[in-house]
């Protein structure tokens, strides 16, 4: 099937061009958020704790807040950006247009990298100006900044496709997306919790994320890479074709 | 002849249960100005979603110049510009951002884009109103855009779902010449309405739908004999003597 570049990119400017309504809330609120969290550990908490494997506290934990942010972009703009064209009707639009399935998704995934990699940058220039920004492998950067973004805006499209009020559209990152990343090592090892909760970060995929993720930043990583990048890829694969499914028999967009 | 539509034996359930489309059956030739009739909730906007993609299928067939519209339906899609009821846009978006996007999403290259929306702009009066919020521009002019919308990449088949509703007098006198010239210039244009006598003036072919079937369907003529307004209340089952008994 041949691909309708033009309009795959029509949807990808077009939302970029709703994402730059609202910069303060899409870029400027995680960066804030960002400059709390690196002064507080970099200057206040950070000087108290020893090194974790030979790294300042603030080096062991930017990579953590670095991914929280991703996955909160990641998510939200997949989501509002599916459900507000539902809420609007605008996604009839896209609906009546020559345009295939994998050519909705992947403009909504393209968008969304481009509002995780927006965020990641402004974070790790905040992070430059502590000291604390290194990137040791920047390809298995790229490759974790992509493919939880990819993983985010997945789930964040059936959310989407299934939130019948804003309310909904809240539900998972309160109950799910919050308190995984929390118990995933965004702030400690596993070798700090308790042995009987140490469950929770292994069989948490949050955790092979910001391990994977910190290991291309610092060098540090707690569990295999390789096995987190495999959990990666199946959850994306298994995503893409639930999604993918979900458009083709219109759930939650065609009547 | 290929049909522009034709619709065989459609039927259209909704998840609740609702049978919104009965075996509806009906072609419209290339080249016709074709009336769609029937009360509100007869079928004929769903019939119009089924066409163009908002609705799926439950069973039958429709074509669209000889294009699945299911199977096929990235042939079909192209071919047909859709003037919905309600307007469904991205009510933040100004109306040469809206206009360009839908070029944009039928695969039309940046320079044909330009001057299909400036044309569409000036056609429709809307330069200076191109670069406000659709949200901020009263009725009739939220309904010009949705019109120029549905003609920037120059549809074969143009479904104009109640295209002048809530539309004052001029702009309504205004757009059906436009869509007179269109449909001598070749394209084929399918129109619902509630105002008979538009549908009197513009089409030659009318169908009349009721509860999800078509009731009656031929060229106007033989729909003028005794009047439209008598023939259409006969179709769907309303009688005129009681409508005026109830008015009185």
């Amino acid at each position: 099937m041949i691909v309708n570049w033009i309009g795959l990119w029509t949807i990808i400017r077009r939302e970029i061009s709703r994402l730059m309504r609202v910069p303060v809330q899409a870029f400027v609120a995680p960066w804030v958020s960002a400059l709390l969290f690196i002064f507080i550990f970099g200057s206040v908490v950070g000087p108290r704790i020893a090194s974790i494997g030979g790294h300042r506290y603030l080096e062991f934990v930017l990579p953590g807040i670095l991914m929280l942010n991703i996955i909160n972009a990641a998510f939200l703009q997949a989501s509002t950006q599916v459900y507000f064209q539902r809420f609007m009707r605008s996604v009839e639009e896209v609906l009546v247009a020559p345009l295939s399935y994998a050519e909705m998704i992947a403009g909504t995934l393209v968008t969304v990298v481009f509002r995780t990699v927006g965020t990641a940058l402004g974070i790790l220039v905040i992070a430059a100006l502590f000291g604390v920004t290194h990137v040791d492998a920047i390809g298995e950067f790229l490759f974790w900044v992509v493919i939880v973004s990819a993983i985010f805006g997945l789930i964040g499209i059936v959310i989407g496709l299934w939130a019948k009020s804003f309310e909904q559209l809240t539900v998972l990152n309160i109950f799910f997306i919050t308190p995984l990343s929390f118990v995933g090592g965004v702030f400690n090892t596993v070798d700090m919790l308790p042995p009987g909760v140490r469950w929770l970060a292994y069989g948490n995929p949050f955790f092979y994320f910001i391990n994977g993720l910190r290991h291309s930043m610092i060098g540090f990583g707690e569990a295999s890479e390789p096995l987190g990048a495999v959990i990666s890829l199946v959850l994306l694969a298994a995503l893409a074709v639930a999604v993918w499914r979900l458009f083709s028999k219109g759930y939650g967009l065609r009547e | 002849m290929t049909p522009a539509l034709s619709i065989v034996n459609l039927r259209k359930v909704y998840r609740r249960g609702t049978v919104a489309v009965d075996g509806l059956s009906m072609t419209v030739n290339p080249g016709d100005f074709f009336g769609f009739l029937g009360p509100n909730g007869a079928g004929k906007s769903t019939t119009l979603h089924c066409v163009t993609g908002i609705a799926t299928v439950t069973s039958g067939t429709i074509e669209v110049f000889g294009f699945d519209a299911v199977k096929q339906y990235r042939d079909a899609r192209r071919l047909i510009g859709l003037s919905p009821q309600e307007f469904n846009v991205d009510i933040f978006a100004t109306p040469r951002q809206i206009v360009d996007w839908m070029g944009g999403y039928f695969g039309l290259g940046a320079a044909e884009r330009k001057r299909r929306v400036d044309e569409l702009m000036e056609r429709f009066d809307l330069v200076e109103h191109q670069k406000k919020p659709f949200r901020e521009l009263s009725g009739g002019l939220k309904r010009r855009v949705i019109l120029a919308r549905a003609l920037v990449h120059q549809p074969k088949l143009l479904i104009l779902d109640e295209p002048t509703a809530g539309v004052d007098v001029e702009l309504r006198l205004d757009l059906w010449r436009y869509l007179a010239e269109l449909n001598r210039d070749g394209t084929t244009i399918l129109l619902t309405s509630h105002y008979l006598e538009e549908v009197e003036r513009l089409c030659r072919t009318i169908a009349i739908v009721s509860r999800g079937k078509i009731v009656r369907n031929g060229p106007k003529e033989e729909f003028l004999a005794g009047g439209l307004e008598s023939a259409y209340l006969a179709a769907t089952g309303a009688r005129p003597e009681h409508i005026a008994g109830a008015a009185a």
